[in-house]
């Protein structure tokens, strides 16, 4: 064997390697990142590694290894009648090529997409840098709400999904046995230089989502110029229960649109014990991003996303009908 | 040199803004030693074993940590019919199947196949004959390039699999098989066919073989046996990395590339700046290395030290045109290294600063519309005036197969495998500019995975692997990633057009005004409104096209020049002066339209069921509304007289040559079907041979003028052989009467083709190309390029849908009207309209090159970014030809591939204001901007 890169065949094995190492799982970021020079040196591969791929159902909860592929979380016949934003989330993201491959860690531990950052040379800070270059370039694509030096959107769908879902993750390394919801490992988007918190030497083994909520229904909505195989303008993932007429429980979660995923507390707490009606549903929308700035070349991205989450809302309490999913 | 303008002195320019000399060779340094110099500092790298079980064979390999699934196969396996296209999994053309899943090979780590089944397009076909799926594609001629074609096969068989396994014989829906293929991108535009195929394979119609394709060589494309350049692969062949400027505007005070040349592995390196110093984009080429490997030779690039000197530059045309901007070509000889970025050759204009021209030699009756303007201003009430100014953006080419070129010696013999357009031109550039006899070069080109005008002359790939290979004496391979195919491939400049019509209280058309500024990066040559001159064509027109200099990559012809602009903001006034006018859009094109091409497609469409039935404008008020939108378009026709068509008898039967390649434009189809039509044999006997300069002389694939220069050259030929077989049956065989098919016919029965063969002499015959009856509009003078006298002309009515909510637009359905005269193949000449309609499509919705406003950087630099529209973004289109009207032609037709892709954006804009009354006037027609057009004035 050789020491450039490793296949750990245990769990043990793997947090004995040192942290320097990029972790490969699909390969369908980190390959990207390489053959740019973004990132070099030693790997570690986690090929061998046994029981990272099983999704299963256990006292209500799913628990997703964080080496199932993206097409088997979208083809779960327990995710899609329980969890079915997730599995939709996974199924119509990226291409079906990438789905086969990419994994549910891999999604939620990818790097920044930014076009001043995916090119060799890159000096910004996920470069290792001191600066934004979008800031004072073309950041037309970018966050509209500004959180923290880098403006890059997050790219996992993935994290908004199970931020929606109030997914938990369960790390193995220094912090195995912490609690771990979703949010943590992305923090509030002050630090510019990486896309996710894992502390290093840790690795993620299994992400657990509770059971849902009877009555429970939910919406997916991403917008894109084109139909499919694009990056988000925006989109949305949103939960709600109806009791009585009036709203209950409500999450919204969005991604595209700043360097975190964020749940959007204004919107549900606008939505919260309210009588679901088109006017609602507008003024809630018209929350998201109220009382943050935006870089002004991603201004335009802001009613986007507000109209994005409308249509999510909308699919969430649309007549419950089999043939209605997003 | 001749005395009249030979194609080589006009398109001098076009060698880049480097100034080359064509005298001189480049500054070239070989290493001392290759591939045995002193370890590098960095750890040695040791490889993985592997098993892995390629198409039902078991394979031990070993591979590298970073070795993709894509160079497994291609390098270690030789199977080369998955494709590099744009490395980061966005476009399919690498797509191969692991345990039966489509996955991107470019990305996939080889190491992670150990003990899997890999399937490439090579084992897509079974034992029994060829998958369901290729015969298919075949059939429906779901393919034109070919490069695209493996990934989507490959896709489709897998779907295929999945779908009979769950549904049987059943039809999938359109949309099921988009959403299924929705990883890939055909640049072509051949979504419609590729659709109809797997829908149709999946029903079950191609279970048994099928006669002959429409397209000659359909099945070595969907099989992965069709070789592109970037597949050719030779002995010791050495790969090339390309240093470039990171700076838009600088001045290179000095390379050392000692350091470079010091690595084990590097060979050598050759400047290409020729003398010059100034660097006018990022991506500017400086030098270039060759390395035993792809990988050495990039690295070996970061060891090339340049001082440069920053100079401040100018991006975009704002800043190009600000007071005390920088100049990009600031003296009278800096500027003759301007290059061209158009088809035709380069007029003196004069120079302002960072513009150039006007250009305005098509002008009609200006100084009269001036003065009918200048009233018509004073007293509005006496007519109607329609103004506007209409913005497009920079558009790359990004053909699947990227630029790319191998140069090696065969003693005496210069051999250049080149990805072109253009392979007997490019052969007589290469003699003329090593200083070679024509007899020593040849250029080969079996298959061109894409054209579209941004490979028709001699380019810096070329350069780098004659010069490298002739310092090295080893096979050299240059071949652009997608950075660098979007960055200096080539690009259709932007435009900002502001057009006036003018009309009088009675809506008789008084002229059409119009004022075009091109970035076109650092070259010239713009050729925008002069189009409008061919529309409307008896009014006044007072037409004037700008060059606006950047410091960007140098924009080149694509694929109807200047063309998809000037109809934007055309057809789009047109129909707004129809609304003003109170008059239906055909109505009021019917009364200002003298052409008789488009005056016939204006018949077809009054009885068009979407367009005469077509609601009223703006009837839907909730937030999905629908629209129709119609635009017309008029082309010039050209063609290359001094084409030349070679028919071959003999006892191995009919071959048919020239020089010529084929671009996916359907070059080895029109061949065997025309020669095989006069001889009486299948196309499919026919022996086709094309893409070697040393056969006799083809055009370029460039101007639409392929199928009309070779067409009449292969009548001419195949009339020739047709003559030779009828005597040679009658004075050896004793056997009077006429070729049909199978043989020679006559009153006793049929002679065949083999007897006759056997019997007569081996003969070869050249066609020529000559002149129409009735002559040329503009004889072949310059360049070799005659322009004819016909305007071919298309009309698309397109159906759109706009979400006014999300700001997202849909085409629906679009409809097309073609009127080029006879059409010799008519599967692919409706996959050419139809790939011409899918690029409209994309320019008006989505494609869109950026760069950073002050550095120049590139920031579309991959297909994620630069959004090609996939399978799922062009809706349902039919086709419809309206035949005859052009007698007079060679063949008694004309080309159609530029024409088709004129006006499909005015056509949805117009159906936008249809659906909503928001009229778009900027591309492309992004989100963000319906949703501003949506906010009431």
């Amino acid at each position: 064997m050789i020491d450039f890169l490793d296949f750990p065949m245990t769990r043990e094995a793997l947090l004995q390697i040192e942290t320097g190492r990029s972790v490969r799982a699909g390969g369908t970021d980190l390959q990207d990142r390489r053959r740019l020079g973004l990132t070099s040196g030693p790997l570690v591969d986690l090929r061998d590694v046994p029981d990272l791929e099983t999704i299963a159902v256990q006292a209500g909860v799913l628990q997703i290894g964080s080496r199932v592929r993206l097409a088997s979380i979208a083809g779960d016949v327990a995710v899609a009648q329980q969890w079915p934003a997730l599995a939709t989330a996974a199924g119509e993201l990226a291409t079906p090529q990438i789905r086969n491959v990419a994994t549910l860690g891999g999604n939620l531990l990818q790097s920044m997409r930014c076009w001043y950052f995916r090119r060799p040379g890159a000096r910004c800070f996920q470069a290792g840098g001191n600066s934004c270059e979008a800031r004072a370039g073309d950041h037309s694509q970018h966050a509209c709400i500004d959180l923290g030096p880098c403006i890059a959107p997050h790219p996992s769908t993935m994290a908004v999904a199970l931020l929606a879902y109030d997914a938990e993750l369960e790390l193995a390394g220094a912090a195995s046995g912490e609690a771990w919801p979703i949010a943590a490992l992305y923090g509030d988007g002050s630090d510019p230089a990486r896309a996710h918190r894992l502390p290093p030497g840790n690795v993620l083994l299994t992400v657990k989502v509770p059971a849902p909520l009877a009555n429970e229904r939910s919406g997916f909505h991403r917008t894109s110029s084109r139909a499919r195989g694009e990056w988000p303008i925006a989109e949305a993932v949103v939960r709600v229960v109806v009791t009585d007429g009036a709203i209950r429980f409500v999450r919204v979660a969005v991604g595209g649109v700043a360097n975190v995923p964020l749940r959007l507390a204004a919107v549900e707490q606008r939505l919260l014990a309210q009588r679901p009606s088109e006017a609602l549903l507008l003024d809630a929308s018209s929350l998201a991003g109220e009382g943050t700035s935006s870089p002004p070349g991603a201004a335009h991205k802001l009613q986007i996303l507000r109209a994005t989450i409308h249509t999510a809302l909308e699919r969430a309490l649309a007549p419950a009908d089999p043939k209605d999913r997003p | 040199m001749a005395q009249t303008p030979s194609r080589r002195t006009v398109l001098r320019g076009t060698l880049g803004a480097t100034g080359a000399s064509l005298l001189g060779g480049c500054r070239t340094e070989a290493a001392h030693e290759l591939g045995h110099g002193a370890a590098s500092p960095e750890p040695a790298v040791g490889l993985v074993p592997i098993i892995v079980e390629v198409n039902a064979k078991a394979h031990s390999v070993e591979v590298g940590a970073d070795t993709s699934a894509l160079e497994l196969v291609r390098q270690q396996l030789g199977l080369r019919g998955a494709k590099l296209a744009c490395g980061h999994g966005a476009c399919g053309a690498c797509t191969m199947l692991v345990d039966g899943a489509p996955v991107a090979g470019c990305l996939l780590p080889a190491t992670s196949l150990q003990g899997r089944k890999l399937t490439t397009i090579e084992g897509v076909a079974g034992a029994g004959g060829l998958h369901p799926v290729q015969r298919a594609f075949m059939a429906e001629d779901a393919l034109q390039c070919g490069y695209c074609t493996p990934g989507f096969v490959v896709e489709a068989s897998a779907f295929y699999t999945r779908w009979r396994a769950e549904h049987g014989a059943k039809k999938p829906e359109r949309d099921e098989v988009a959403a299924a293929l929705a990883g890939h991108l055909c640049r072509c535009g051949a979504y419609e066919n590729i659709l109809q195929a797997v829908q149709r394979a999946c029903a079950g119609d191609y279970e048994r073989e099928v006669a002959a394709p429409p397209r000659h060589e359909a099945r070595d494309k969907v099989t992965g046996a069709a070789q592109y350049t970037v597949d050719v692969q030779l002995p010791e062949q050495l790969e090339v990395a390309v240093l470039r400027s990171p700076h838009a505007h600088a001045r290179v005070k000095r390379v050392d590339w000692a350091p470079a040349l010091a690595m084990p592995g590097v060979a050598g390196a050759v400047d290409l700046m020729s003398g010059a110093t100034v660097i006018r984009y990022v991506g500017q080429e400086i030098c270039a290395v060759a390395a035993t490997d792809a990988r050495t030779a990039a690295a070996a690039l970061g060891r090339i030290v340049v001082d440069y000197e920053v100079l401040p530059a100018v991006i975009g045309m704002a800043a190009a045109r600000a007071p005390g901007a920088v100049h990009v070509y600031p003296t009278m000889s800096a500027r003759r290294k301007a290059s061209n970025h158009s088809e035709g050759p380069l007029l003196p204009e004069s120079w302002d600063g960072n513009v150039r021209g006007p250009f305005s030699m098509f002008s009609h009756h200006a100084p009269k519309l001036r003065r009918a303007l200048r009233s018509l201003r004073a007293e509005p009430a006496r007519g109607t005036l329609v103004e506007a100014t209409y913005t497009t953006q920079s558009q790359c080419h990004s053909c699947l197969e990227p630029h790319a070129c191998v140069a090696h010696w065969q003693g005496d013999s210069l051999v250049v495998y080149l990805s072109t357009q253009a392979v007997s031109q490019i052969s007589e550039d290469i003699a003329e500019r090593w200083n070679l006899k024509e007899s020593q070069v040849r250029v080969l080109a079996q298959h061109v995975g894409g054209g579209f005008g941004s490979k028709v002359t001699l380019g810096m790939e070329v350069v780098a692997a004659v010069e490298l290979t002739r310092l090295t004496g080893k096979p050299v391979r240059v071949v652009l990633d997608r950075r660098e195919e979007l960055a200096v491939g080539g690009s259709r400049p932007a435009h900002e057009t502001s057009v006036t019509i003018a009309a009088a209280t009675d809506g008789e058309l008084l002229g059409i005004s119009a004022t075009s500024r091109a970035d076109g990066g650092a070259a010239v040559g713009s050729t925008s409104t002069l189009l409008m001159r061919v529309m409307y064509a008896d009014a006044p027109k007072d037409l004037a096209d700008y060059d606006v200099l950047t410091h960007a990559p140098p924009s080149k012809p694509f694929r109807g020049p200047g063309g998809p602009p000037a109809f934007w903001a055309l057809e789009q006034a047109v129909d707004e002066a129809a609304t003003r006018l109170l008059a239906d859009p055909i109505a009021l094109r019917r009364r200002w339209d003298p052409n008789p091409a488009r005056r016939l497609l204006y018949d077809w469409v009054e009885g068009l069921p979407a367009w005469k039935d077509r609601a009223k404008p703006q009837h839907d008020r909730g937030r999905l509304r629908r629209g129709v939108g119609v635009a017309v378009a008029g082309w010039m026709y050209f063609a290359q007289p001094s084409s030349r068509v070679q028919v071959d008898v003999g006892p191995q039967g009919f071959v048919v040559s020239t020089a010529c390649q084929d671009i996916g434009n359907g070059t080895r189809t029109v061949l065997a079907r025309t020669v095989g039509e006069r001889l009486g044999v299948a196309p499919a006997n026919v022996e086709v041979r094309i893409g070697d300069s040393k056969l006799v002389r083809g055009p370029v694939s460039g101007g639409s003028r392929t199928t009309a220069s070779i067409v009449p050259a292969a009548i001419d030929a195949a009339e020739q052989a047709r003559k030779y077989l009828i005597e040679q049956a009658a004075s050896v065989l004793g056997v009077r009467g006429t070729p049909g098919h199978g043989g020679i016919k006559h009153a006793g029965g049929l002679l065949p083709w083999a007897q006759v063969l056997a019997a007569a002499p081996p003969a070869s015959f050249v066609g020529e190309r000559r002149r129409d009856r009735g002559g040329w509009f503009f004889p072949p003078i310059v360049g070799g390029l005659a322009v004819g006298k016909y305007i071919a002309g298309a009309l698309h009515v397109f159906e759109v849908e706009v979400d006014t909510r999300l700001g997202v637009v849909r085409t629906l359905r679009s409809f097309h009207g073609v009127a080029a005269g006879r059409i010799v193949a008519p599967v692919l000449a409706r996959s050419q309209v139809l790939g011409g309609v899918a690029q409209g499509i994309s320019y008006a919705l989505y494609e869109e090159r950026r760069l950073d406003p002050r550095s120049g950087l590139l920031l579309t630099g991959g297909l994620e970014d630069y959004r090609i529209a996939g399978i799922s973004d062009v809706g349902e289109s039919e086709v419809h030809f309206v035949e005859g009207g052009f007698d007079n032609a060679g063949g008694g037709g004309v080309g159609l591939a530029e024409l088709v892709t004129l006006a499909p954006a005015a056509a949805i804009g117009n159906a936008i204001f249809d659906a909503t009354g928001f009229r778009p006037r900027d591309l492309p027609i992004r989100p963000e901007r319906v949703l501003a057009g949506m906010v009431p004035a």
